[in-house]
This record gives structure tokens, sequence and C-alpha cells, in this order.
């Protein structure tokens, strides 16, 4: 098992360092506008003199080099356009851990609605709580999102009086941007998990459970559930990691100082150093979450053998 | 051989069966009008091709029926109660493992394969022996089921998932599921046909063993007349969802009286000839979503009578054991000797 999970981590670190090279020389192909703020008045002569006052000019490896040096130091170098010379690791420090708690608590609320929902939707497939469910999934999955975001976000605050900008220290002001954050995840859990379950319940183990005289909800549950969920595993960190990304609206809905549409912001504006810290920040979670998904799967799962994992095919 | 007698107590009675399926509006009769009783203590087989409705019937026994399946007329009749009258999972779950168990047909998917072999027998031996009380004498009793199956090193293999056993092992494992539920009626539903064949002998092998130790009475399901013929008092022959043949096995073997009884042992491999292809039955099952008139094998059945397209043969009664339902048992039917091949079945001592 050790074994095994440094090979994989080790594995993962050198993704990473691929996708940072890979991303790094891509952008030295991006335009050198988004390095100087009056790009346009400035002569021939001053932009030379700012690119290798900037470390820009030395030969390619060598800026890779000196991008892995700073890095390990937690230097990303400053935003030229977002924050005028505000170092990056400044900017994102303020807004990471607003986009995670709020991806954390969604995705919490979702694990919590959308796990009974699946379940119980494939335990009482074909009646009316199976329907309703579809109904609710097919609902958030049609419509686009931005529709029901509104709405809840006008009937939550006029009726429940919630308060309609984000302020990290009310909690009540939280409420209504991870309900919406986790709907869409609640329908994807519940869809997924009951059509697993309903897969998992026409197995021959299933019957013979049966066979063997174990109550419904025994079966439902111990074998299962259990089961069911395994598969499952794997998609809880990629959701994360959506979620955390792809609360844009959500954000900008509330006001929330998060990271949403801050990536899209940076490319416009060709401010490459923020560019390649945003990238490297979602690579690292995105890598992260496939290697947890991978240890749950191998934790829940004994048929998959790390070890034999690694030398078969 | 045993003689009926020694098995006087009826355990199982079913009286003048049907089991309808509704499939996409029509309804499919999968078993007519059967009647059976098994004997406390015997070895039942249960003969017939696919889809003759062997499975079905048993099945119907645990109330493990698909959804669309429902017993339309009839009786099962086990300790006084009918169980074609249950209609609650509760009153099944009475019955179900602790009165009549099952070993299904492919060992390699009836074991769930996110638990421990051990959990697994423990979870019967839990539900159906409640005197077994603490842990340690659970896992005993596991142990010692594991063994009674010829699983060694039991105290190991408790540990092990069902992906690190064997096809054979892994049925033994079912086989000690159902032990560890501690039933009556042992249902073995073609509890061989994904073995290989060494494992085959082994498996029926130990099946018997087990049959005497716990005192057991096993139904059979099989296609393979070879299989059972060993091990089972009496055989049924069952086509079309109706049994067409019953008797002891040594009725069957060496006295059979239908033509389709003829024609299943005329297909048994041992019975080939080298350079000769081996025999085969002509045709396919009638279908059951028609009513059958007259002797379902009859289509089928080179030598059929005029009557056999017209009448459903009556149940004529051989011998004590012996029943067939066949017009050639009639008086005035014309004298048909079965085919050359099965008439020396007997020298071939298939029984063992």
């Amino acid at each position: 098992m050790a074994k095994y999970l440094v090979k994989r981590v080790g594995r993962s670190l050198l993704t990473l360092a691929l996708i940072i090279c890979i991303v790094f020389i891509l952008m030295r192909q991006m335009p050198i506008e988004g390095y100087f703020q009056n790009f346009d008045k400035l002569t021939d002569a001053q932009i030379q003199a700012g690119l290798k006052e900037q470390g820009l000019l030395d030969p390619l490896p060598v800026q890779l080099v000196h991008f892995f040096q700073n890095m390990f130091q937690g230097d990303f170098g400053v935003s030229h356009s977002y924050r005028v010379n505000v170092p990056v690791t400044e900017i994102l420090k303020d807004k990471l851990p607003v986009s995670i708690r709020l991806g954390c608590l969604s995705i919490l609320v979702a694990m919590c609605l959308g796990i009974p929902l699946g379940t119980l939707m494939a335990r009482y497939k074909g009646r009316f709580f199976d329907k309703f469910g579809t109904l609710f999934i097919v609902f958030i999955q049609a419509v686009p999102a931005a529709v029901y975001f509104l709405f809840i976000q006008m009937y939550g605050t006029t009726l429940l009086n919630i308060p309609l900008l984000f302020n990290p220290n009310n909690w009540r002001s939280w409420v209504l941007p991870v309900i919406s954050m986790s709907l869409g995840n609640i329908a994807y859990y519940g869809m997924w998990l009951r059509r697993y379950m309903v897969d998992e319940s026409n197995k021959d183990y299933v019957s013979l459970a049966k066979a063997k005289g174990a109550s419904g909800g025994r079966i439902m549950f111990r074998h299962i559930f259990r089961n069911a969920f395994v598969p499952m595993v794997q998609y809880l960190p990629s959701s994360f990691l959506n979620t955390v990304i792809g609360s844009i609206y959500v954000e900008s809905l509330y006001s929330i100082p998060g990271m949403g549409g801050l990536l899209v912001t940076v490319i416009k504006d060709n401010d490459n150093n923020m560019v390649q810290a945003i990238v490297l920040l979602y690579a690292t979670v995105g890598v992260i979450g496939l290697l947890l998904g991978d240890i749950m799967m191998t934790v829940l799962d004994p048929r998959i053998s790390l070890g034999r994992k690694e030398g078969g095919r | 051989m045993k003689e009926n007698d020694n098995f006087s107590k009826v355990i199982l009675s079913v009286r003048d069966l049907n089991i309808k399926f509704t499939l996409r509006g029509q309804v499919l009769h999968a078993v007519r009008n059967v009647s059976l009783d098994v004997y406390k203590g015997e070895s039942i087989a249960v003969v017939g091709e696919s889809g003759s409705g062997k499975s079905v019937l048993t099945k119907s026994f645990m109330g493990l029926l698909d959804g669309n399946g429902f017993i339309s007329s009839g009786e099962i009749l086990y300790n006084g109660k009918d169980l074609a009258k249950f209609k609650t999972e509760k009153e099944w779950q009475g019955i179900r493992g602790s009165e009549i168990a099952m070993i299904m047909q492919d060992p390699m998917t009836s074991l769930n394969p996110l638990k421990t072999i051990g959990e697994q027998i423990a979870e019967a031996v839990r539900l159906h022996q409640p005197d077994i009380k603490g842990r340690e004498a659970v896992r005993n009793k596991v142990y010692s089921y594991l063994q009674d199956v010829g699983i060694r090193d039991p105290e190991r293999r408790y540990k092990q998932y069902p992906h690190e056993f064997s096809g054979g092992m892994r049925q033994r494992v079912v086989i000690a599921i159902a032990l560890a539920c501690s039933p009556e009626i042992l249902i073995c539903d073609e509890p061989t046909t994904a073995l290989d064949v060494t494992i085959q002998a082994q498996i029926m092998g130990l099946l018997k063993e087990l049959k005497a130790k716990y005192d057991l009475t096993i139904i059979f399901i099989t296609h393979d007349l070879g299989v059972v013929a060993n091990i089972a008092d009496r055989v049924a022959v069952m086509y079309a969802g109706d049994f067409v043949e019953i008797g002891t096995a040594e009725d069957v073997f060496y006295d059979p009286r239908h033509p389709y009884t003829w024609a299943l042992l005329s297909s048994l491999p041992q019975l080939g000839q080298k350079g000769e292809e081996l025999f085969t039955i002509k045709g396919t099952p009638p279908s059951l979503y028609k009513t059958i008139e007259g002797d379902a094998f009859a289509p089928r059945n080179p030598k059929a009578l005029k009557i056999d397209f017209l009448m459903a043969p009556p149940c004529f009664e051989i011998s004590a054991t012996h029943k067939a339902k066949t017009w050639l048992l009639d008086p005035r039917a014309p004298k048909l000797e079965p085919p050359e091949g099965i008439r020396n079945l007997r020298n071939l001592e298939v029984l063992g």
C-alpha cells in the first residue's frame, strides 16, 4: 500500500510539473502587451528594456528554471493588469479561501441531499418518489442554471429575508449561494447513485442475499448501497473542482469575492502571471482530486489490487 | 438404490400450480398445472431444457419470481402453510434461508464482490441461527462450514474476497452460505453448469456428502441428466412447463416411457458413437404465449400419434413410483420401443 501511494503521488507530481512546463511555454507565446500597463505609448527600446528587466528575453529553459525556483519560494510574480503590481499570491490568498469554503459547503450539502435522493429513488424505483426525483433531476439538468439561480435569489431574499449581498461574517448570507451551487450536484449524485444502485440490484449476489433471507432494507444498505457507492467515489473530487471553478455566476450574483470568473478575466487582459498561477492552482486541485478518488476507490474496493495494478497491463 | 418408501413424509407438496408472466402485454404460461411431492430426505432432480420452467418452478417456492411473474392458481404446501398465498416479503423471509435455501448457477456472480466470504457466510449464520451469539462463536461456526465444504485453511480464507477464489471454490462458498442458513430443503439451480467438468464431479460429490451430514432434502435443477445420474433418488422430466415423466432414477434411466425422456437420454454424450454425430432433438419448444393443444412434445416427435396433436395425455401410473404423461401408455396405443441407444443404459451403469 505505502509503496503504491508513493508511486502514485510521485506520478501526480510529475503530471503537475509537466502541466506547469506546458502552460509556461504556451504563455510565452502570448502577446507581450500584457506585461505593460501603457503598451501603446512605449517605444520599442523601452519595451525591450522592460522585457529584459522582467527576464523575458532569457532563453526559455532559463526562464522555466527561474519560474520553478520562484514557485518553490511561493512567488508567482506580480499582476500586470488585474491589480497592478500586487503579487499574484496576495490576490489569490484573499479569494481562494472564500471559494473553497463555498465549494466545500455546497458539496457537503449536495452529498447530504443527493445521496439519500439517489438511494430512495432506487429503493422505490418506478414509484412516486422515483418519479418525483426524476422530475427534479430533469428540471435541474434541463433548465439553465442561471434561471433558477435568479429565482432562488429573488424569492430567497424576499421570503426568507436573507441579505442580498454576501458577507462572510453573516452565516445567513451563505445560505442562498450554497443552495444554488449544490443543486446541480444534488441532481448529479442522485442520478448516478440511482443508476448504479439499480444496476447492482439486478446482480446475482443480490438474489442470493434475498434467498439467504436477508430483509429488503438490509440488502439495500449492506449490499447494494455500499457496492453502488464505490464508482460514485470517483466523481466526488472532480465535482468539487467543478464547483470551485464553476461558481462564476453565483459569485457574481451575490457579489462574492471568490475565484469564480477570475481566470476568464485575466486571460482576456493578457495578465500572464495570473493565468499561470490560476492554471497551476486548478491543475493541482484536479490532480489531487483524481489521486484522492483513486485512493478512495482502492480502499473501498478490494478487487482493485494496488501492487498488481502497477505490474499488470 | 433406495426405495421411495424410505421417504414416506412429504415435506413440500405442489398442487396444480400455474405460474404466469406478463411480458409486454402478453401472458406467458411458464408453469402449467404442475403437481409434485417432495419427500423429506430425498434428492430429486428436475430435468428439462432451457425455458422449460424448471427454474421458475423452484423460484416460486422461495418467492423469488421476477416482478412480472405470479402464481395464477394452485398450492405450494410446506409445513401446513400454503406458500402460494404469501404476499408480503415479511412472510417470505420466514421461509427463505431458514426453511428453503438456494444455490445459484453462476458462482462467479452470486457472491458480493466487496465483502469477505467470511462476512457473507456469517451474515447467514446471524440471520438464521440466533442461538449462536458473540463474534467468536459466529466466526468459529463459519470456520466449521468452510471446512465442511472442503475449503482448507479457513482462518485465512475467511478474510479473503470472492475474487481471490476460483469458480469451484466460490461455489463451495455459496454452498457454505446455504448451509449456514440451516435449511430443510436445498434448491440447487444448475449448481455445476458454470464449472468445468472435473469440478462438477467434485461439487456433486460434496453435495451428496453434505446432504447426509445435514439431513437435507435437495432439489436439483439441471438440463444435464448425466450430472444427476448418481446423486438423484428421483428424476422429474419437465417439458414446456409441465412434468412429462417422473420416477426413481432407475425408472427414468432404465425404463423411460415418454418420447421426450427418450430423446433427452439419447442426447447424452456418453451414448455417442465414435465418428457419428451426437443425437439432438429437432425443432424448438412450443411458445408458452399460446395455449398448448395436445402433447406439448408432439410437434418435435417424429413418431407422434394422431391423438398427441388433439388431446393432452393424462398421467399414467406405470408403478407406484413411476408416472408419465404420454398416450403411448394408453392400452389402445401401438407398442413403440424406446430408441436402440438408450436400451443398454443399464449396461453402461450410468447410475454408478
